[in-house]
């Protein structure tokens, strides 16, 4: 397993134990994953793992309810929308930090990432009173404000750390062979740092999907986003469709887990 | 640093946002907090401290407040036990098994706090897996009401912060040279000792912010109370979003959610305090 054990080899007992330890581990943070997908599935009429029989009812019954796919539908554009002006921010923001150095450079990464430090509630709460003061609370305008600045610490983060690897040197050669800042821009940088600005979009999209406190708050007047929706029904109705839609959420995530992996890798995202 | 350099226009926007959408917000909270009641308008034209004066002379509030604050400590603690063992063995952990283990927290910490939440509901059902696994060991002689009690609140808080923790810890763990721990070990330090001179120690630079970061998520976590924790119990978090969306009394949301926010800031600090000395004491 590693140099460690092997180093200790002669105490087995403790590796089995540790194992058993870690496999239970695991099955704690998949859990709750693995019921939900199950429970999707279930011939039944109640939510139960595991479920009764197999059948694709709920997903039906899912898509022929209004308000659930109204709120899908409506997270899906926010989060669209928050990934792309997320992405383009925080690559603005990260060529900047770039040119900061010593002390200041600390301090502008733990602005840059202060929506992440910060409890959503507390961000939440005053963007309620901000809102109202400039005339923009209950609008769908206001919540995407939300969105995008509880996303954007994403998209930095991912964004910044893929232009840190780009040589400085490069962009010099470009310049000395008489490129235009937006040519080496376009043409040595936008490339280089394309798998991180892609991450940072789905990352952020994949956060503003999820965004629960923040919707809550800045709700606009008639409209839900899935997640409210969902923990509506959950309230007031708790049927299967409910783990229909938690599993197509989770089906969501796992593809961002799947497209990170592809684009930098997971041990280099996180 | 050259403040005439161009390229720093470009953070402009990006500045812009956070200290319009956050930093002015929360700034603009603060006096919130000590505007009057409103009749019409959720809030009124004058200032007082009377908002304060109810929370602090009231035994309710300090009792939700004591629970709010003492829960997530509790969460802390317990994410501290269940992470060190997962990013122990995921910092040794290379090619295809990494990929899989790094999958194995990415998917949950990528998954939304209410979906999460909602799978601790269908394992805590009364027929439902938790009650089933407790009978089968014997632990319990008949199912167990489990939702809508603190007990869950806490394991599916638990559940929400995890990977928080497991990451930092990962990483310090990771930038442990393999040499350091092979030399103590040749020089006839045993498993034990080797763990407590060495990889504890150096291991802190990720606990340490991973318990801060995961006591001040925890602390003001609104979603997992709400729809696991009842009617019964109250949190701080749903204390507060029940006056701004249930009464609109702005300024009484306001003034709870600063005792709630300068309390978390006490125990931090006090947690720091504490841990630098003890810091100081291991290193003499």
């Amino acid at each position: 397993m590693s140099e460690m054990t092997n180093t200790f080899s002669n105490q087995k007992p403790v590796n089995v134990g540790f194992g058993i330890l870690i496999v239970l581990l695991y099955i704690f943070l998949m859990a709750p994953l693995v019921m939900i997908i199950g429970a999707s599935f279930t011939n039944g009429m109640m939510i139960e793992f595991p479920p009764q029989g197999f059948s694709w009812r709920w997903y039906i019954e899912f898509f022929e309810r209004k308000d659930l796919v109204d709120g899908l539908l409506m997270s899906l554009r926010i989060g669209a929308i928050t990934a792309v002006v997320t992405m383009t921010v925080a690559m603005m923001a990260a060529m900047a930090g770039q040119v900061i150095s010593g002390k200041l450079s600390g301090w502008f990464q733990l602005g840059m990432t202060l929506p992440l430090l910060v409890p959503e509630l507390l961000t939440a709460v005053g963007l309620l009173f901000f809102l109202y003061k400039i005339q923009m609370a209950k609008t769908v305008m206001g919540l995407q404000m939300g969105h995008i600045l509880m996303s954007f610490p994403y998209a930095y983060v991912s964004i910044a750390a893929a232009i840190r690897q780009v040589p400085a040197s490069l962009e010099e050669a470009s310049a000395s062979l008489g490129a235009t800042g937006w040519q080496t821009f376009r043409l040595v940088i936008l490339p280089l740092v394309m798998p991180g600005l892609a991450m940072g979009g789905i990352f952020s999209f994949i956060n503003s999907f999820d965004l629960y406190t923040i919707s809550l708050l800045l709700k606009p007047l008639g409209g839900n986003t899935l997640p409210l929706a969902l923990f509506d029904f959950l309230t007031y109705e708790f049927k299967p469709t409910a783990a229909a839609a938690a599993t197509l959420s989770i089906l969501l995530s796992i593809g961002g887990v799947a497209l990170v992996q592809k684009l930098v890798g997971l041990q280099r995202a996180f | 640093m050259s403040l005439r350099n161009p390229k720093l226009l470009l953070a402009i926007p990006a500045v812009a946002l956070i200290f319009v959408f956050m930093i002015l917000p929360i700034t603009n909270m603060i006096e919130m907090s000590f505007r009057t009641p409103g009749h019409s308008e959720p809030f009124g034209d004058d200032y007082t401290t009377m908002h304060y004066d109810r929370i602090l002379s009231d035994g309710y509030y300090w009792g939700v407040l004591g629970r709010s604050l003492l829960t997530a400590g509790a969460v802390t603690l317990l994410c501290l036990i269940v992470s060190y063992p997962i990013a122990w063995h995921m910092s040794k952990a290379k090619g295809l098994k990494a990929v899989f283990l790094y999958a194995c927290i990415a998917s949950p910490l990528m998954t939304g706090v209410l979906v999460r939440n909602f799978g601790w509901m269908i394992a805590a059902a009364l027929n439902g897996p938790l009650n089933e696994t407790l009978l089968a060991l014997g632990m319990i002689e008949r199912p167990l009401r489990l939702l809508f009690t603190q007990g869950l609140v806490i394991l599916a808080l638990v559940h929400v912060f995890v990977p928080f923790m497991v990451l930092p810890i990962n990483n310090a763990l990771r930038n442990i040279s393999p040499t350091l721990i092979e030399a103590s070990s040749s020089m006839g330090a045993t498993r034990r000792e080797v763990f407590r001179d060495i990889i504890l120690p150096l291991s802190f630079p990720g606990i340490y912010p991973g318990m801060i970061l995961v006591y001040v998520l925890a602390v003001a976590a609104y979603v997992t109370p709400a729809l696991l924790g009842g009617q019964m119990v109250s949190y701080m978090p749903t204390l507060i979003i029940g006056e701004l969306t249930g009464t609109f009394q702005w300024p009484f949301g306001s003034a709870l959610a600063i005792v709630l926010s300068v309390s978390t800031i006490l125990v931090v600090g006090l947690f720091t305090a504490l841990t630098s000395r003890l810091m100081e004491r291991s290193k003499a």
